[in-house]
């Protein structure tokens, strides 16, 4: 049997209102929200935070592959799943690959680590897929373009739903489109478009795979499909002859469309809504248009997702201004590209400062991230040994320092005590810096932090622990 | 083998320049004011001088990396000069440098000059050079402090109105002294209510970035009997190095600064000083956040540990008090030229020790201590000069 092992959503912590983006321009709001990444987040850090939360639910914490599906991929050369997988601390032999350009994009890689599984060449593929989308200021789109990522594991053992049939149709079809000198989509939108781009393709993929499970529409217990707007899924549910009731949420309303991520991130909300014996329908548009069908087991009854979509949709924090919003999209744009450094240091330290290794005394058991061939306890140098450290741990000590460049001053830095060992400084994001305190419980996860020498940096901070 | 340095160098000459946002001197101008003003003092010429200490913390649009920087503005061609930097550690530790040559007799007499260009940069506050570029990111002087500080704060149930006395103290010590920075007292009111820095500090907790430059001059007491002047002699002397990194280091546990204790320790027992509180007369200490002065009256064994704030808010510490604290106005209103101030406290206690310190005199002035503390708490550099009694 071959079908999902684990899912988890990563939905940014912040939102904008329509309404505030409505007010800016003095045009009509659509209502409701948007999940609007921090300025420093982006399609990868949002993947990795998703993909970090789907392994640790695997057996064995480890994954053999990490696939990266994504329109805005931060680097367009260089693989960006490469990158995630040794965030996750991946051995070498994990297969990566990098998925792009379409909205369909998560579903490729969601196809391709089924095809991996199947092939007996893999087990336990992630498939992670991220958008974070930018539409022209002022444009109608700035009110679709949510953000968020999903992860999706496929395996053979411990399968949570089985796939039953899979398939789609292509079609080269103007419905969005960036070329590789935009900064911002060009959107054809249309009633032409809702109809050739959105339900023409999508009935068709849809049909194929009823025809080849074999099922009625009255079987399907949850219909989860993308939508390019507010409405335009619950129409085709309607033309395929499935009820309103069927069809799964799409959040429009609190986090807009959430692009090549929206379809798994979909999915993910269905299966921790679903019980065993469900049959689960997903269908994604964009350059035609694919579909897969689930069947959910009785593994699905004891799976908790270690982040669960609903209680990230229910946590919040507003940007209040349309000025801050956009300043967030806009501003690692706008760094200052200065931090040059050598291949031979990042080579040197990826297994600090990415795959977050610190050493071990095997006398005093202290542990260090710095890599240092001496303790810093004891002073020996015989029994120092790379280990991994935890990704949980609580402030010893803060400041929140006006000083620390930010677009958002001021900014709550901490110094946080690693359960089981080691010390990190580092960045306190994802709540009001007036509320960090010693003692606050806190997980790491992973940011850009600087522009430089034709790189993106990343590194790590840390969040208030959300479950 | 442990031989004490204490009253084998003495200081025969000091000069200070006006410290503060000097616009239109550059660091050449600065040296030069400060060494003439050491030599007038001490009534030698500069060609008199066998060798000199620069220290400078940070390299400029106008020199203070290299010794050419000293060497040209004073034509110093010919002799031996060394730059020291060690944080903020700079100005004392190029003064303990010279002492020991001088004390090993290579050298009869030496200039120490402590200069610095902060105003010209185009950063705010500090350069930052040398850190790691992820793991040390954006780190500033307020923020490594205030980590320390709200350790502190947390530990012992301090608040901010206890930090805010201090700068109320030093502020209006630095009202009476005409070379100071800020020359304006302030309300404990003014401090709280001040735009935030970096919590718990706030503007009137920070020590401000200045321009100026100190020297001094030393040789051997003997040297210095033979011209005829009056002794002030070196007694004691104490460098200490912890991590540079307490943020990353786990064994720190961030209750004091060990480096200024261990400072201490050594020149407390090369001076033979057991009871710090009695025998010491007055203290230039590094406040360059109010908080910090707390810390070092504890590490420096003025009081016990978490009693900082008590042995401001009882008075011990004013021009008046039982063990004055900086009487010249410290950091937060002398200034903090980095390399410049181990060398300004020189000058300070030399000063008072010769009872030329006007309004700002100390009583009884006998012996006095320096001391510096560099990087996130990491270097300590701790000097005790005294009269001839």
């Amino acid at each position: 049997m071959i079908g999902i092992t684990a899912f988890a959503a990563a939905i940014p912590a912040y939102r904008v209102a329509r309404d505030t983006i409505a007010a800016a321009w003095e045009t009509r709001s659509l209502g409701g929200r948007l999940a609007a990444h921090r300025f420093d987040e982006d399609s990868l850090t949002l993947a990795a935070s998703a993909a970090a939360d789907c392994l640790c639910t695997l057996p064995g914490k480890t994954a053999g592959g990490l696939y990266f599906a994504s329109t805005t991929a931060p680097f367009l050369e260089r693989l960006n799943a490469g990158l995630v997988a040794a965030f996750l601390d991946l051995p070498a032999e994990t297969r990566t690959a990098d998925f792009a350009n379409s909205l369909r994009a998560g579903l490729f890689a969601l196809g391709a680590a089924t095809d991996a599984v199947a092939a007996g060449r893999s087990e336990n593929v992630i498939a992670a897929a991220a958008d974070t989308r930018n539409a022209p200021a002022g444009g109608d789109e700035e009110q679709f373009y949510g953000d968020a990522a999903a992860a999706i594991a496929i395996g053979s053992t411990n399968v949570l739903a089985e796939i039953i049939s899979r398939g789609g149709i292509s079609d080269d079809f103007l419905e969005t489109v960036r070329r590789d000198r935009d900064d911002y989509v060009t959107s054809f939108a249309s009633k032409f478009t809702a109809e050739r781009g959105y339900a023409h393709s999508m009935a068709a993929a849809i049909r194929r795979n009823m025809q080849q499970a074999k099922l009625e529409p009255a079987q399907i217990s949850r219909l989860v499909l993308s939508s390019p707007d507010k409405g335009a899924h619950l129409a085709l549910a309607k033309k395929l002859g499935f009820q309103p009731a069927q069809v799964q949420d799409t959040a429009w309303d609190q986090l807009g469309v959430t692009g090549t991520a929206m379809p798994l991130l979909l999915l993910a909300s269905a299966l921790e809504q679903a019980k065993p014996g469900e049959y689960i329908l997903v269908a994604a548009h964009g350059d035609g248009a694919g579909a897969m069908i689930l069947r959910t087991t009785e593994e699905l009854a004891g799976y908790r997702p270690r982040a669960s979509f609903a209680q990230q949709l229910a946590s919040a924090i507003e940007f209040r201004s349309y000025t801050k919003w956009r300043k967030s999209r806009d501003y690692l744009r706008e760094q200052d590209d200065t931090l040059e450094v050598s291949n031979i240091w990042y080579a040197k330290e990826e297994t600090q400062n990415v795959r977050l290794r610190g050493m071990e005394c095997g006398h005093c058991g202290t542990r260090q991230l710095q890599h240092q061939l001496l303790c810093p306890k004891c002073h020996k140098t015989d029994a120092i040994q790379e280990v991994p450290l935890a990704r949980t741990g609580s402030v010893f000590t803060f400041a929140v320092d006006q000083l620390f460049p930010s677009p958002f001053p001021p900014t709550a830095m901490a110094v946080v005590d690693l359960d089981g060992g080691g010390r990190i400084y580092c960045e306190v994001v994802d709540c009001d810096p007036d509320k960090v305190q010693i003692g606050l419980p806190v997980e790491l996860t992973i940011r850009r932090l600087k522009e430089g020498g034709g790189l993106h940096h990343y590194y790590w901070k840390c969040r208030p622990k959300r479950f | 083998m442990d031989a004490s340095i204490r009253d084998k160098v003495a200081v025969i000459g000091v000069g200070c320049t006006k410290f503060g946002d000097l616009f239109d001197q550059n660091l050449a101008d600065l040296m030069v004011e400060a060494a003439t003003a050491a030599c007038a003092d001490a009534g030698v010429g500069l060609d008199e001088l066998n060798a000199a200490w620069l220290g400078t913390f940070s390299p400029g649009m106008n020199g203070g990396k290299a010794t050419i920087t000293l060497a040209d503005a004073l034509r110093f061609h010919g002799r031996p000069i060394t730059r020291v930097e060690n944080y903020c550690a700079t100005g004392t530790d190029a003064f303990r440098n010279a002492v020991m040559a001088v004390a090993s007799g290579q050298v009869k007499m030496a200039l120490v000059l402590g200069a610095e260009k902060l105003k010209d940069r185009p950063v705010r506050g500090l350069q930052r050079e040398g850190i790691h570029p992820l793991l040390e990111y954006g780190t500033t002087a307020p923020g490594m402090f205030a980590l320390a500080a709200n350790r502190y704060m947390n530990t012992y149930g301090v608040k901010r109105e206890s930090l805010a006395k201090v700068a109320v103290k030093n502020h209006a010590a630095g009202a009476l002294n005409p070379k100071a920075h800020f020359q304006m007292k302030v309300t404990e009111e003014q401090v709280l209510k001040a735009p935030l820095i970096a919590y718990p500090f706030g503007l009137f907790d920070c020590c401000p970035t200045t321009d100026g430059a100190a020297a001094a001059i030393i040789c051997s007491a003997e040297t210095a009997r033979a011209l005829g002047k009056p002794l002030i002699t070196v007694k004691g002397m104490g460098l200490a190095v912890r991590t540079g990194k307490p943020f990353l280091d786990p064994t720190c546990d961030y209750r004091g600064f060990p480096a200024t204790q261990e400072a201490s320790a050594q020149a407390y027992k090369a001076a033979g000083i057991k009871n710090p509180v009695e025998e010491i007369s007055f203290a230039e200490v590094h406040d360059c956040f109010t908080w910090t002065e707390l810390t070092n009256t504890e590490d420096l064994g003025f009081c016990k540990a978490g009693e900082g704030p008590r042995f401001v808010e009882e008075g011990h510490s004013t021009i008046g008090g039982k063990l004055p604290v900086n009487p010249s106005g410290g950091l937060k209103s002398f200034g903090h030229p980095v390399g410049a101030t181990g060398v300004r406290m020189v000058y300070e206690i030399v000063t008072q020790l010769r009872e030329q310190a006007g309004p700002r005199q100390v009583k009884n002035a006998r012996i006095g201590l320096a001391h510096n503390l560099g990087g996130p708490g990491a270097v300590s550099c701790v000097l005790l000069l005294g009269r001839d009694t």
